[in-house]
């Protein structure tokens, strides 16, 4: 990394901890959640924009994850330290056998999650007695961490800020590593690969059950912010939403599903406190944002500076 | 990344202070306006989604008694802030912290759709910003669960329950009975009260056939009710309600069954409904647009006059809600921005609405009629021929124990399905 | 056992809606390869549209042609000035499809409300017939049965029997071929595009006259005509028919026998199929 990157890590670092300082109780609250979901982005990125496939499935690993959590600790009374890594496995090991979906591409590949996200869906929804239903669970103990209980707004965004952070350290050692290189190959083009002798499929599996384990992590640490869950959490909007930060921010990129996740969800929440139509606003951002932005934010600032960098040396 | 421009750095600072100074300024104003300026009501409704329309009706009958009283109590004017909680509880409890932390509402006032109350009450304890809980109706938010900041000036799901158990066996003298019921915690509670009334005084249950909401065909459904059955009861919301009524008469059931319904055909849908439904036992609730009261009549024709159609229980419970929470803040003479003082007079004051005569009992929640409708055309003076749901038997002032004794009633939990 | 029958023919009227809903998918598929997520949206507007002319005509013939042209119209805007820039690119078209249904269910819900609204049918079509057996069974329900049955049977006979019909398999086969010898592909897409929007159009009407039309629709029923065309297959008509029945039959008997599985009975054996048979039961490579 140049020094200038690590000069913008820091800065963003800062940033990152000064928040709760000036940031108030709500906006502290809803930029917890925009963390969690862009984790749930990246996680959809890590198959969208390096293995080139797009899942709307990840809301199912989502889901199952903070169900497993919520369930054990509320009608079992398991403790944290037990149920949320019994939730991130929950979810893994859905994955590990949704990751049979990689078996196809293309418009098959998109088909196949959609129906399995709502095989998950569905039997939330309707396995009531087990699930809850549409009421879900609620009540959700926030953690107690090392005797610090994280039930505020600012202790509870610190504690997702640094598993945020050890997370993506390790995240941008996957990609810059081979495995990353191959994934990028297979996307660029999957039969040069295989004549290359690289086990094209058995890499696509090893990286959906990764981007399976992050959407799980996120899930269990958005059933502690918001305390409850229901079947929305494993719906299709929330899978193709995921999607769409990863694109808005740039895919491909590690920071661009956390700037998507920032400007839809920030977006949502303003539009939805004075117009009516906010569901068609969100729809217009969809498609002004396939049609003229689909290399995201990150695209947009890189091509710009290019051009600054450009400008600079003629001048 | 460079900063090679320094000039516009300079003015971003220069800019940056006159907007501190701004905030500053309509800070201090603001707290020098606290109790002169207006009182804020956020309204937490579903403006989209499932429950839309009800969530509309909420916001009409809000808005039309606001209207009446020229929008402001004690001297004060009054705003109301509406925010859409799409029926998601997810989305109630984002909008329900940024009307209390971010809109700086003096009192929340919803949410609608019953799995999002116990979300909002959670807000209501994060914040101490008071709520006032309208048509949601989970049992657990003035019973198990209750919050020193909440109370209730609707319904609890199960109070409209237990007088139908007592009316199926008593009145219809069923003995077998088919309970066809939505299953999410609304369903669950009214229908679990109406069963357990029902069952107490000898009663038979032949079957009971959970459907979630949005079940598209009814066809499914009907060819399952066992063929012993004396009376079909549907508890039933949203969408269903509609499925359910032409399923009903379209497989010929009509002619095989006895049908008196729990909870069904309340005015928002009877529009959209034939001749065929006068004469149905349409639901057991705490408000029924025929009641014939002054004080109804005066509310029914004004929101007919507006609106062009006749009030279901939503539109009245939010419009009871407005005049309960103004005869509180008249009491304490404007000053909500005392919590306790305003929680206190909520508690205390007693009002007559449309629907009857209601104070809080002592966990906080009315105590009211309800009343057994029956579907009936009649001529409005406003709106000429249309379906109304006419009271047939009122059971007065019950309370949301019955007639079970609270701490008995508490040490059994909830109705589950 | 009379339940069980009742099960049976509700889940093949069930599924002679969703062969409406289905064939226009795949078609569209088959020949241009657009994924169109706003399918459903089409069928909600197109019944929407269907309803206000029952409203102000009382004629319910009227009402399906209405509805049909309507979104013949919106399709054909859509093609021009939205799926056009997506090229071939399934993830761009998926996208812009699923905004595209926000924006119209917004749209509708504004325009005819929250409300869930029925579509008033035909006197001699409404209450019920009594059938062999003791089974009395909605009029309008057999009616759509037979009505699905001859719209399969005419499609069947275009595609398989006329020229046109010939080309557009051609096309589904290899587009550049049909290209090279001469046929202006572009106006056999416009067409096509054309007869599946009106299919989805139409189907809303003759649909919410018995699910009712309300927001959120036009989710429940694309989820439905997906799974129909993913065992089918993707572009096969045939696929669409017998597609339809299974998951129609699936779905009747899930509900009844496995209530709380339901959805897993319709789901879980698809996803089965597709790890088995990606391209579906009758899918052919591409």
């Amino acid at each position: 990394m140049s020094r200038q990157q690590w000069i913008g890590i820091g800065v963003l670092a800062l940033a990152a901890l000064a928040v709760p300082q000036f940031a108030g109780s709500y906006w502290t609250g809803l930029i917890t959640q925009i963390l969690i979901f862009g984790l749930l982005a990246l996680a959809v990125d890590l198959m969208l924009g390096h293995a080139g496939l797009m899942s709307v499935c990840h809301a199912a690993f989502f889901s199952v994850a903070a169900y497993t959590t919520a369930i054990l600790q509320v009608r079992h009374g398991v403790p944290a330290i037990v149920a949320a890594p019994a939730g991130l496995f929950a979810g893994t090991l859905l994955g590990v056998i949704f990751a049979m979906a990689v078996r196809t591409r293309g418009v098959y590949f998109i088909l196949i999650t959609l129906a399995l996200g709502y095989v998950v869906w569905g039997v939330e929804y309707r396995w009531s007695s087990f699930t809850g239903g549409d009421n879900g669970v609620t009540n959700v103990p926030r953690p107690v961490l090392i005797g610090l209980k994280l039930d505020t707004a600012e202790h509870f965004y610190y504690f997702v800020l640094v598993v945020l952070a050890i997370v993506l350290a390790a995240y941008r050692v996957l990609v810059a590593s081979p495995f990353g290189l191959t994934l990028r190959g297979i996307k660029a083009s999957e039969s040069r690969m295989t004549s290359l002798g690289f086990a094209t499929a058995r890499h696509l599996f090893v990286a959906f059950v990764i981007s399976a384990f992050l959407a799980s992590l996120a899930g269990v640490l958005y059933v502690y912010y918001n305390r409850f869950v229901n079947p929305v959490s494993a719906s299709f909007p929330i899978s193709v939403e995921a999607v769409l930060m990863a694109i808005m921010g740039g895919s491909g990129t590690i920071l661009g599903p956390f700037i998507g996740s920032g400007v839809f969800l920030g977006l949502r929440n303003w539009v939805s406190s004075f117009i009516e139509f906010h569901a068609a606003v969100i729809g217009i951002v969809f498609i002004a944002t396939v049609l003229w932005a689909p290399e995201g934010v990150m695209g947009f600032a890189r091509r710009v500076l290019a051009r600054r960098r450009s400008g600079a040396s003629t001048r | 990344m460079g900063f090679r421009n320094r000039q516009p750095r300079a003015q971003w600072h220069a800019r940056a202070l006159t907007l501190a100074i701004g905030t500053a300024l309509v800070a201090a104003s603001f707290v020098a306006q606290a109790q002169t300026g207006p009182i804020r009501i956020g309204v937490l409704a579903p403006i989209t989604g499932p429950l839309a329309t009800p969530g509309a009706e909420m916001v009409d009958g809000l808005r039309l008694y606001w209207e009446q009283v020229g929008n402001q109590v004690a001297g004060r004017k009054v705003e109301l802030v509406v925010a859409d909680t799409t029926c998601n509880p997810d989305q109630a409890l984002t909008q329900a912290r940024r009307l209390a932390l971010q809109e700086k509402v003096h009192f929340l006032l919803g949410p609608l759709c019953g799995h999002e109350g116990p979300a909002v009450a959670q807000v209501s304890k994060e914040t101490g910003v008071p709520l006032v809980m309208d048509c949601a109706g989970a049992d657990t938010v003035t019973k198990w669960d209750r919050t020193p900041t909440v109370v209730r000036t609707a319904v609890s799901a199960s109070q409209i329950g237990h007088p139908f158990g007592d009316y199926l066996y008593n009145t219809v003298k069923a003995r077998n009975v088919t309970f066809i019921a939505s299953d999410y915690t609304w369903g669950h509670e009214v229908a679990g009260g109406a069963m357990k009334t029902y069952t107490d005084a000898g009663g038979k249950i032949a079957k009971v056939i959970w459907n979630p909401l949005g079940t598209k065909d009814y066809g499914a459904t009907i060819a399952a009710i066992p063929a012993d059955t004396d009376v079909v009861v549907p508890v039933l919301a949203g969408v269903d309600r509609l499925r359910m009524y032409e399923a009903w008469f379209n497989f010929g059931m009509n002619k095989k069954f006895k049908l008196h319904a729990g909870y069904w055909l309340h005015q928002d849908v009877l529009p959209q409904l034939d001749d065929r439904a006068i004469g149905l036992t349409s639901n057991a609730v705490h408000y029924a647009a025929g009641i014939d009261t002054p004080e109804n009549r005066a509310f029914t024709d004004a929101f007919a006059k507006k609106h062009k159609r006749l009030p279901s229980w939503f539109a009245e419970s939010a419009y009871t809600a407005g005049l309960w929470t103004r005869t509180a803040i008249d009491s304490i003479k404007g000053k909500v921005e005392d919590r306790d003082a305003f929680l206190k007079a909520m508690r205390t004051v007693q009002v007559k609405g449309p629907r009857g005569a209601l104070k809080l009992d002592a966990y906080d929640n009315p105590i009211q009629n309800v009343y057994i409708t029956e579907v009936r055309k009649i001529k409005h003076p406003v709106l000429g021929d249309v379906l109304v749901n006419v009271p047939i038997k009122t059971y007065e002032n019950v309370s949301q124990f019955w007639t079970y004794k609270p701490e008995e009633f508490l040490k059994r939990g909830p109705y589950k399905r | 056992m009379t339940g069980a029958v009742l099960q049976a023919i509700n889940g093949i009227s069930f599924a002679a809606l969703l062969f409406l809903v289905a064939s226009g998918f795949t078609l569209s598929f088959g020949l241009m390869r657009v994924v169109n997520m706003a399918h459903g949206a089409y069928y909600l507007i197109g019944g929407y549209v269907g309803l206000s002319v029952v409203r102000a005509t009382g004629n319910f013939w009227l009402a399906i042609a209405a509805g049909g042209i309507a979104v013949v119209l919106l399709g054909f805007l859509v093609d021009r000035f939205l799926l056009r820039h997506a090229g071939d690119n399934h993830l761009a078209q998926t996208l812009l499809t699923v905004g595209l249904a926000f924006v119209v269910g917004d749209v509708a819900l504004h325009i005819w409300g929250g409300d869930s609204l029925k579509l008033q049918v035909p006197m001699f079509l409404r209450g019920a017939t009594e059938l062999p057996g003791d089974i009395v069974y909605p009029t309008y329900r057999l009616a759509l049965v037979l009505f699905g049955v001859i719209v399969a049977i005419v499609l069947w006979l275009v595609y398989r029997k006329t020229q046109l019909g010939a080309v557009i398999r051609a096309g589904v086969d290899d587009r550049e071929m049909v290209a090279a010898t001469g046929i202006n592909v572009d106006r056999l897409f416009v067409l096509v595009s054309a007869l599946a929007s009106f299919l989805a159009g139409m189907s809303g009407v003759v649909g919410g006259a018995f699910l009712t039309l309300h927001p959120g629709a036009e989710w429940e029923i694309l989820v439905y005509a997906l799974v129909v065309v993913i065992v089918g297959g993707l572009g096969s008509l045939e696929g669409a028919m017998i597609g339809a029945l299974i998951v129609g039959l699936l779905d009747a008997f899930g509900r009844w026998l496995l209530p709380e599985f339901s959805y897993f009975v319709l789901f879980a054996p698809m996803a089965v199929l597709l790890l088995v048979r990606p391209r579906g039961l009758f899918g052919e490579a591409h």
